[in-house]
């Protein structure tokens, strides 16, 4: 009989125990104070890296063929790839077709750089390529 | 918008004759219902390479742009008619495309490549393609040698 007693007093001990804590958990949902933490964005992400072209909202022209020769090597006139020019798909396609339509029309030599714009600002550097190539 | 670039190379020539074949070249355009919108001179400069045309080499050329509307049908029509004009060392006719709204993926591309796109698809694909050869060559086919090396 003292067994049965101590069970039940025992079970209402607990359910009021799980009771108060239910209550406490739904008192510190309803009211927030100002220490509570705020919903808010990433603040250590980095900033969105773009090619130069974008950047600068260009869009490669085949008449502007002193921009288009910024692309091509002073030495054999081939164009810089994506890893040396740092430019994205679109930008480094469209740079390419420009180039070929120059070439076409005789505004841009095909196997040099013309001498008048070897001394163009450097828009990357050759040398230290993006990704490593085997060249 | 104009639908086409002319791009003309004239041969080297005295002011007057150069506004003759100007005119030539532009009535063409007109004569087959084009509208010219707009005419840019890039100048005259050495070429980049030396041109023959017409049985002559230049070097040298008038540089000019013609901005047109015409239907597509006469392009064909207008360059065969250029070719037989003595004065146009070189010509090209580019379509010109609308500007395409664009947002730069370059921070897409940098990724490591487990992480791109591109790579993640290729990985895929490499998946299918594994033990593609398992075909064993069955001795009761009718041949009776075996024809791979052992
Ligand atoms: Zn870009």
């Amino acid at each position: 009989m003292a067994l049965f007693k101590g069970t039940i007093l025992k079970s209402i001990i607990l359910n009021t125990h799980r009771a108060l804590t239910a209550g406490i958990r739904y008192a510190s949902v309803e009211v927030p104070t100002d220490d509570s933490p705020v919903e808010m964005e990433n603040p250590f992400t980095k900033e969105r890296r773009q090619c130069i072209l974008c950047k600068l909202n260009i869009t490669p022209d085949y008449k502007n063929y002193r921009l288009l020769s910024q692309f091509q090597s002073p030495y054999t006139g081939r164009i810089y790839g994506r890893h040396i020019t740092g430019l994205c798909k679109a930008k480094q396609t469209a740079v390419e077709k420009e180039i070929t339509k120059a070439q076409n029309c005789a505004y841009m030599p095909y196997t040099y750089k013309d001498k008048a714009f070897l001394k163009d600002p450097k828009l990357f550097d050759p040398e230290n390529p993006v990704r490593t190539h085997r060249f | 918008m104009p639908t086409y670039e002319l791009a003309m190379m004239l041969r080297a020539m005295p002011k007057v004759e150069l506004k003759n074949s100007l005119l030539r070249i532009s009535n063409a355009i007109f004569e087959r219902g084009g509208i010219i919108r707009d005419i840019e001179n890039l100048g005259f400069r050495p070429l980049p390479y030396k041109t023959s045309a017409h049985g002559l080499v230049h070097r040298e050329a008038n540089y000019f742009v013609f901005k047109i509307d015409t239907a597509t049908t006469v392009v064909s029509d207008l360059k065969e008619e250029y070719s037989r004009d003595v004065d146009v060392v070189r010509q090209r006719v580019f379509k010109v495309t609308e500007e395409l709204e664009h947002k730069c993926t370059l921070e897409e591309e940098l990724l490591p490549p487990a992480y791109r796109k591109e790579v993640q698809k290729m990985i895929e694909v490499g998946k299918t393609q594994v033990n593609r050869f398992t075909h064993k060559f069955s001795y009761n086919s009718g041949l009776d040698y075996y024809p791979f090396q052992k």
